[in-house]
């Protein structure tokens, strides 16, 4: 018997009115991998990784965090049903989010913004939520920020916080939506080497991204979705180097 | 022609106790109008029509009807439902309920100005509804909450002055038994308006303070530049990390 997976995603679909986004999805990621997720814009690869914690509310399927259903769970009498807000707003500090546009806290300092939902959410007393805090934006290379309010931030040391804010809450599965695609290009490598440590580290990644050098060398399996269905799956050399559909090919032209 | 002072001087007393009275009307009609907007407000912005749409009813019936036709139809109509209420206390509800309206529909917008990231953020690391507009979502929204807030509140001051059609002792009510006594209606209107003024520009002041305290940054927006700018100045070195 394996270990149980970190994530595990069965049967997932999301529709936007007659627009299916994610049209029927499994996935399972191990302990310690780390998946990026490719495809073309609007092809569902996003909303796909915010039904993960039901920021969207897939229509169906099922989530489960090393095990533990997030969002719907089965239900006695057969079927699914949908768990309480309260339910899920414990199961969602599990897996951190991180957003392409950062989604900073503006009215609150670099260190405020990762030390508030430890000290709320978990009842971690303020000098321990501050020094873990502190402990994370050194790490970042950001200990002279703690201080500064979002808006004193550049974009690149802005995500460095946003990652800093998820990990605080110390998640089991971190997921990156698009996390350079807001970020000038010189700074884009600072976030990504940062991403590679956490890799490195054993923290079970998601990844959404354009970066295909990154996921090259970062991934252990890459996804290639299309049409809100996974069209494509494999360890990252067979992926890039060796397609197998013609929809990949094309795709992976535009990198060229 | 000439002022003559003396006729305000003289009745000093009555413009003091209509202003005092207008003071407590307002005061109340402002507490309980915000007090009732934000759950009106949470509802009108929630997804299922049965939320929504009974608030959207309500910010929509006490919007669209004229302050005297309402506070009339609460002091003549509500005794047919056995409801006895005072003038002063028909007042203040028919204007708190008035008021409430408006700010509900400020609330809303306030909430909506804050951009949609900042809720998601929140609640992807695991707060409720309830703790994200509390800690993330009030303190943005006050920037554009609190300039509207100030004039709504206003006008129902302005507005507090269609009580003396129920012979409630505010200070328009005082303005008028004054110029009956006196027949010196330019005086007496002249003094009444000024204090208006005065009580107005005093509420612009308090909402500006409460700005300042609840919102810390005020127009210059979350930033602490203006900081930096003045250590810079200052010729002190910058510490380094």
């Amino acid at each position: 018997m394996t270990a149980l997976p970190v994530l595990s995603v069965r049967g997932l679909r999301k529709s936007f009115g007659a627009m299916t986004a994610v049209a029927g999805v499994d996935l399972d990621v191990g302990a310690g991998e780390i998946v990026c997720i490719i495809g073309p814009s609007g092809c569902g690869k996003s909303t796909f990784l915010r039904c993960i914690n039901y920021l969207e509310r897939p229509d169906e399927g099922t989530v489960r965090i090393a095990g533990d259903y997030i969002g719907r769970e089965p239900a006695a009498a057969g079927g699914t049903r949908l768990q309480s807000g309260r339910q899920i707003d414990r199961m969602r500090p599990r897996v951190g989010l991180v957003f392409q546009q950062f989604h900073l806290w503006p009215h609150l300092s670099a260190l405020e913004n990762i030390a508030r939902a430890p000290i709320r959410l978990r009842g971690v007393d303020r000098d321990e939520a501050e020094a873990q805090a502190r402990r994370l934006l050194a790490r970042f290379g950001l200990a002279a920020k703690a201080d500064r309010m979002p808006a004193d931030l550049s974009g690149g040391e802005k995500q460095r916080v946003a990652i800093a804010r998820a990990l605080a809450m110390k998640p089991e599965l971190m997921l990156f939506d698009e996390p350079t695609s807001a970020l000038d290009p010189e700074v884009v490598g600072d976030v990504l080497r940062l991403m590679k440590e956490l890799a490195e580290e054993g923290m079970t990644m998601v990844v959404v991204t354009h970066e295909l050098g990154f996921a090259r060398k970062v991934a252990d399996r890459i996804v290639f979705f299309d049409a809100g269905r996974i069209a494509e799956m494999g360890p990252p050399d067979e992926l890039i180097d060796r397609p197998r559909s013609e929809r990949l090919r094309l795709f992976l032209s535009h990198f060229q | 022609m000439a002022l003559d002072l003396s006729i305000i001087a003289d009745n000093a007393g009555l413009f003091a106790k209509g202003a005092v009275a207008t003071v407590y009307i307002s005061l109340a009609a402002i507490a309980a109008g915000l007090l009732i907007a934000f759950p009106v407000a949470l509802l009108r912005l929630s997804p299922r029509r049965v939320m929504s749409w009974p608030a959207m009813a309500y910010v929509e019936l006490f919007r669209n009807i004229p302050f005297i036709v309402m506070l009339s139809l609460f002091f003549y109509g509500l005794p047919f439902f056995g409801l006895r209420l005072q003038p002063m206390t028909t007042g203040i509800v028919a204007l708190a309920l008035f008021g409430s309206a408006y700010f509900a529909e400020i609330v809303r917008g306030a909430i909506l100005s804050v951009p949609r990231g900042q809720m998601e953020s929140a609640r992807a690391i695991g707060m409720s509804y309830l703790r994200a507009l509390r800690e993330i979502i009030f303190p943005q929204m006050l920037r554009f909450f609190i300039p509207a807030a100030t004039n709504t509140s206003i006008s129902l001051v302005k507005e507090s002055a269609v009580l003396a059609t129920l012979s409630v002792a505010e200070l328009t009510y005082q303005g008028l038994i004054v110029q009956g006594q006196t027949y010196a209606p330019f005086e007496v209107f002249l003094a009444t308006a000024a204090i208006y003024w005065g009580l107005t520009a005093l509420l612009a002041a308090g909402f500006r303070a409460s700005e300042r305290r609840l919102g810390g940054q005020g127009r210059r927006g979350f930033s602490s530049r203006h900081r930096l700018a003045a250590r810079y100045l200052s010729l002190e070195p910058e510490p380094r990390s």
